[in-house]
């Protein structure tokens, strides 16, 4: 009962490009993450299916996602990886998990390896042995749990505890579309992220509010930092806040 | 060559499609998954078919009505044949002890349900109700009865029972499983206990040593047995966490094909922590050629995956002979004292 290794996740991965459009570097071939299957629109959880493509890239970059769990980690990273809500159809998240991306950053090949974690205090203990190799930490709230809001100040103590003193930080508070059931408002999301300074914006795993955006800053970032080109300026912050989209209206 | 044709001429044949004679959702009640190779799957059947059967006459004739049974060494050979489902929940219940528990207890469980609930524990569990099993239809909201249901009240009852414990993400999956083969709450509740209590060391306590320890355990053990592969992981810098975590966290629920699991199990509730050991090794070894060709840290990530899928472990029956002969000897004196270094060697280096 082998299932078929149909290459279903290449269908949404950015197709392999022939070489590096930079010319710099040769580009090394990498494998993509496991399959997602997507049908009818619904996307399932890589429980099938293995694929495997050979992706070219420039440069590449770790990203850890992080937050309480139930925040939305693994719906935003499928959102974000193969542009599609997984509804009620995920399975928690038990250990530790990567998928990759390759982004074109004004014309570099970056490619962001982004590891999903759990959120349970306890596998904290398991996980953050991985936060000292992650040059990018995008750490997640619910806007509509408090709970996961009041633990960020705790999430960051364990950041600046184990993670790299320059790692890229970003605050992000998920669910932003479910008006409903908000109990965070945004004002104190901003406030909380100035306090710490880091950048912030809300995000929808379901409506995809801002999480191309939240993924492609991180990349401009990293990208900015190990070229240091003197000709080109990158304030990440800036960068944000010009991007950034409000919830259900054309703020800009 | 010639099972082959065998597959093709039944997929000719007039009865249509494998599709079209396999059901869409499993005898446990798993949907099965848009690329699911329904051939081979009916292939496979056809001979594990004849082999349940065969070993269906034989449980039949040992148990002879009996709802007691004596551990002993002609039924050890029998449950690593594999135990008929519809005894699963008999002698799973018998060999852990968890029988024994349940007549000791009556009504344990129940006043464990009645007592008043930790709100922080219940938010917990909650989180995780809809994330359990959402590809299995007796877990859906609409079902009758809903195993969701079910599942909270176990996980509830527990977290009480055992509070130094409580609820630790995984579990989930081992009570819904529970709740699937033996569809009992108050028997998966005393298989839980058995399992968490007794069989495994602490995997799920919030410090979780007994799971950083059998991963380095298990790091040891591929050391001597298949120290290419150990290489491997040390040249390209990878934790066995990253890799075996959910192996032992779900106790290889969701990790290996479903028959598998329970085959597993049937083991693992019979012999001990042992098994879960024997299993990874056969993975690891079997595969050996395929791990070393890993070229990074991702490229190792990726072998792990793959070693869990395909015909090596779908084939059941031949796989759990495997981890019997392929891995070679394994004791419990040496896993003991594995245990006690690597365990000395993380408390070491934790403080």
């Amino acid at each position: 009962m082998s299932r078929k290794k149909a290459a279903k996740g290449k269908a949404v991965t950015n197709s392999p490009s022939a070489g590096s459009p930079t010319g710099k570097g040769a580009g090394k071939a990498a494998r993509s993450s496991p399959g997602i299957v997507q049908m009818n629109g619904v996307v399932h959880p890589s429980r099938p299916s293995i694929s495997s493509s050979s992706e070219f890239y420039d440069i590449a970059f770790k990203v850890m996602l992080v937050g309480d769990s139930s925040v939305g980690k693994t719906c935003l990273l499928v959102r974000f990886k193969d542009g599609a809500f997984l509804a009620g159809s995920f399975i928690s998240t038990v250990g530790i998990d990567f998928r990759n991306k390759v982004l074109n950053i004004d014309g570099v090949k970056v490619k962001l390896q982004i590891w999903d974690t759990a959120g349970q205090e306890r596998f904290r203990s398991v996980t953050h042995a991985y936060y000292r190799d992650a040059h990018a930490l995008l750490l997640l709230y619910d806007v509509t749990n408090k709970t996961s809001f009041d633990n960020i100040q705790a999430w960051l103590t364990e950041i600046h505890e184990y993670a790299q003193q320059d790692v890229v930080l970003m605050l992000l508070g998920n669910k932003a579309d479910a008006t409903h059931d908000r109990v965070v408002k945004r004002e104190d999301g901003e406030r909380l992220a100035k306090e710490f300074g880091v950048p912030f914006m809300e995000t929808s795993a379901r409506s995809g509010l801002n999480v191309e955006l939240a993924f492609t800053a991180v990349a401009k970032e990293l990208k900015h930092r190990s070229i240091k080109d003197p000709t080109e300026k990158f304030k990440l912050q800036e960068y944000v806040n010009k991007e950034m989209k409000g919830v259900g209206c054309c703020r800009s | 060559m010639e099972k082959k044709n065998k597959a093709t001429d039944r997929t000719r044949s007039a009865y249509g499609t494998a599709k079209d004679r396999v059901d869409s959702v499993d005898p446990y009640g798993f949907e099965r998954s848009a690329d699911f190779d329904y051939e081979s799957y009916e292939e496979l059947m056809s001979e594990y078919l004849v082999v349940l059967t065969r070993r269906a006459i034989k449980w039949s004739k040992l148990l002879k009505g009996k709802s007691k049974v004596q551990k002993n060494v002609k039924l050890k050979r029998y449950v690593r044949k594999g135990i008929p489902n519809e005894h699963r929940a008999l002698i799973w219940m018998a060999a852990s002890g968890a029988q024994d528990q349940l007549e000791k207890n009556p009504g344990h469980y129940q006043s464990l349900l009645g007592a008043r609930h930790d709100p922080k524990l219940v938010e917990t569990i909650n989180t995780d109700l809809n994330r359990t099993f959402p590809d299995n239809v007796q877990f859906r909201k609409t079902s009758n009865p809903c195993l969701q249901k079910a599942l909270y009240n176990v996980l509830l009852a527990y977290g009480h029972h055992n509070p130094a414990v409580g609820y630790c993400q995984g579990m989930n999956f081992i009570a819904g499983f529970l709740l699937i083969i033996t569809k009992d709450e108050e028997k998966s509740f005393w298989l839980m206990d058995a399992l968490l209590g007794r069989i495994l060391p602490d995997y799920y306590s919030p410090a979780m040593l007994g799971l950083k320890t059998d991963q380095e355990v298990l790091g040891e053990l591929v050391k001597v047995k298949t120290p290419q592969v150990w290489q491997v992981m040390v040249d390209q810098n990878v934790m066995w966490t990253l890799v075996v975590s959910r192996w032992f966290i779900c106790l290889y629920i969701d990790v290996l094909p479903v028959e598998t699991v329970l085959r597993i199990w049937d083991c693992l509730f019979y012999e001990g922590s042992k098994i879960l050991f024997r299993v990874a090794l056969t993975l690891i070894h079997h595969n050996q050629a395929l791990i070393q060709q890993a070229q990074s840290l991702p490229d190792v990530c990726q072998s792990f995956k793959q070693i869990t899928h395909g015909p090596f472990v779908d084939e059941c029956h031949t796989f759990m002979q495997k981890i019997f002969t392929e891995p070679g000897s394994l004791s419990m004196a040496t896993l003991t004292k594995l245990r006690a270094t690597c365990q000395a060697r993380i408390i070491a280096e934790e403080s």
